[in-house]
């Protein structure tokens, strides 16, 4: 009978890895705002006993009004549900935008990295073509063709930014196509997209992730300056650049109605902005 | 250099060339129907069969497409459906005056972009609040910035005009950039003017974009102010301020530029959004308002030049980076 020599293991370790809170301070207060405006966005509206498409009282009411937290519009549509609303649409669309995005120039670029030759010149001159184009131009020029509506703008900012990501994954796929652990699976007898898929894509991912990350805030901006220049869902939707455009010839005498959702798109690509780099910074010091 | 100069400016043709095929298919592939927007709804069979031909519309989509092309080298974008003019008639004096407020905004975010960079490298007493300004100012939105201006600086302080470029319209000069205008025709009077409608929609756009720039120029300033170069100039006992302008500021200006070049095409859509709100006779008003009438042989003008605008800034940066930094590699 052959026996195998004993292989010594090393002491297990004792006890849990140290787990720390890995946001700063600053960080952390962006997280549990942003938190707290999911929640409120979704909630909101559900608790609000307005509509935000309906008039709901007198118009031009004051922030602080009874009734009224922040205030009506010149048609007396309540600005705090419209405001909560707007900001799920936002947030939703960004997210939405973000992940088609990331989504198509994952794909290019994986298929670009692994298969590599001729498909990897043409994918990646098309790449550059695209990325020597004025981006926000572009993409109101798309949406434009396409009908004024927030998909369309969704379509026209994701036709322009893949790029971008197609870059970033193919870059990190022809690192990790020659790294050790996907070397060991091609001896061990794997190949093309079971390899991609099991091996080369996860390694990729958390490259991809923190990119889409950082880039959720600057989405919100952009998709909010689409629908002020008429690009998104015709009025009255509550949509937050919309409602900043429409308001805006009540400035000088209700500066709240153009201001508040103009602050409302700021706050929320702030916190986007700030969580996603505290993400960035938490994966980093795990190594990722 | 000369064939890095050659080589860059194929790329640009070939740019321009695609940037003309995508305007041309989304010509095609939006869903109104060119000659039905054209004539209006109560057209009749036979008045849209002959318009259809009249357009070229009958001709396979690639004969069409070389049709348009060459229009566009003859200066032709097309007729507008709204006002039924020739597009480039229509652009041409608005494209002055966008350039003009562009170059404005380029003024100011490169001035800002050093002073937030420089106070915040010397680590000044306010580089926490310039830190979070960082945040806050590439967050937010222009129109905001642009509502916020025009309550602080017009309603509250009677600053600066809201609208328009010029109190006095029946002036005027050869070229359409007003400020030039004044001073060629010895008219100071109407430059100041001017220049006080130019300073609020110009520093609402170039807020955002001269705090991005500032992150990048922050960047290199700090790598600079830790390089071998600065600790020579420190061991000559060179202040740090001095090292600051003097030496590092040279080195991160470059990556600064090329960030420069690429930010221009936010700066563009932020000026389409900043010109509706001040009323600006730009190219981006005008945008605006062919979107707002589904115009959209309009609007692929305008997406045309301004486009072309970008992708000849990017191509102006590489070359003038190229032949001022000679770390840049020719390839």
């Amino acid at each position: 009978m052959l026996s195998l020599p004993e292989i010594k293991r090393l002491p297990a370790p004792i006890g849990l890895p140290r787990l720390r809170w890995p946001f700063s301070i600053g960080e952390t207060i962006a997280v549990a705002s942003l938190t707290l405006v999911v929640i409120l966005s979704i909630v909101g509206p559900l608790l609000s006993p307005y509509s935000p498409i309906i008039p709901s009282g007198a118009q031009f009411l004051a922030p602080g009004s009874p009734g009224h937290l922040l205030g009506t519009d010149n048609l007396g549509m309540d600005i705090a549900t419209r405001l909560m609303v707007g900001a799920r649409t936002s947030l939703f669309a960004a997210v939405v935008t973000t992940a088609c995005t990331a989504t198509l120039g994952l794909i290019v670029g994986t298929i670009a990295g692994f298969v590599g030759g001729w498909l990897d010149t043409i994918l990646m001159r098309i790449t550059d073509i695209f990325l020597a184009f004025p981006g926000p131009i572009v993409a109101m020029a798309i949406s434009a063709a396409l009908g004024a509506s927030l998909s369309s703008s969704i379509a026209g900012i994701a036709i322009v930014w893949w790029p971008l990501y197609a870059r970033i994954a193919r870059g990190e796929v022809r690192r990790t196509a020659t790294s050790m652990h996907v070397e060991a699976a091609r001896m061990s007898g794997s190949r093309g997209i079971p390899l991609v898929l099991r091996h080369i894509l996860p390694a990729t991912l958390p490259t991809v992730a923190i990119t889409a990350s950082l880039d959720i805030g600057g989405v919100i901006a952009v998709l909010s300056a689409l629908s002020f220049i008429g690009l998104g869902t015709p009025a009255p939707a509550p949509e937050l650049g919309l409602m900043a455009s429409t308001g805006m010839q009540y400035l000088l005498s209700s500066w709240w109605i153009p201001v508040l959702p103009g602050l409302c798109v700021g706050v929320l690509a702030l916190l986007c902005n700030y969580t996603g780099d505290g993400l960035r910074g938490a994966l980093r010091s795990r190594g990722v | 250099m000369v064939r890095f100069i050659v080589r860059r400016f194929v790329s640009l043709v070939v740019v321009l060339f695609s940037l003309s095929v995508l305007v041309f298919v989304l010509q095609r592939v939006g869903n109104a129907d060119p000659v039905r927007a054209y004539l209006g709804p109560n057209a009749s069979q036979a008045a849209i069969a002959a318009t259809r031909i009249r357009f070229g519309l009958d001709k396979p989509l690639i004969v069409q497409y070389f049709d348009y092309l060459g229009g566009l080298f003859h200066g032709d974008l097309g007729m507008s459906y709204s006002t039924r003019r020739p597009v480039a008639v229509e652009l041409a004096d608005k494209v002055p005056a966008t350039l003009e407020l562009a170059a404005w905004v380029l003024f100011f975010a490169v001035i800002l972009a050093v002073v937030l960079a420089g106070i915040y490298t010397l680590k000044g007493p306010v580089s926490g609040v310039i830190r979070f300004v960082f945040f806050s100012f590439a967050s937010a939105p222009s129109f905001l910035l642009a509502t916020l201006m025009l309550l602080f600086f017009f309603k509250q302080l009677h600053w600066f005009p809201a609208v328009g470029r010029i109190t006095d319209t029946s002036g005027g000069g050869p070229t359409g950039f007003y400020v030039l205008d004044g001073l060629l025709t010895g008219n100071l009077a109407y430059s100041l003017d001017a220049i006080q409608h130019l300073v609020l929609p110009a520093l609402a756009a170039s807020l955002g974009l001269g705090v991005a720039l500032a992150r990048v120029l922050a960047d290199g300033l700090s790598s600079g102010m830790a390089s071998n170069y600065a600790r020579t100039a420190r061991s000559l006992a060179e202040t740090e301020r001095s090292i600051l302008f003097r030496h590092s500021l040279r080195n991160a200006s470059s990556p600064a530029l090329s960030m420069l070049g690429v930010l221009s095409g936010a700066m563009l859509s932020s000026l389409v959004v900043v010109e509706q709100i001040f009323s600006w006779n730009g190219l981006g008003q005008y945008l605006s308002t062919a979107i707002a009438s589904a115009d959209f042989p309009a609007v692929a003008g305008v997406s045309l030049v301004l486009g072309a605008v970008y992708v000849i800034l990017t191509a102006i940066v590489d070359v003038v980076l190229a032949l001022v930094d000679p770390r840049v590699k020719l390839t």
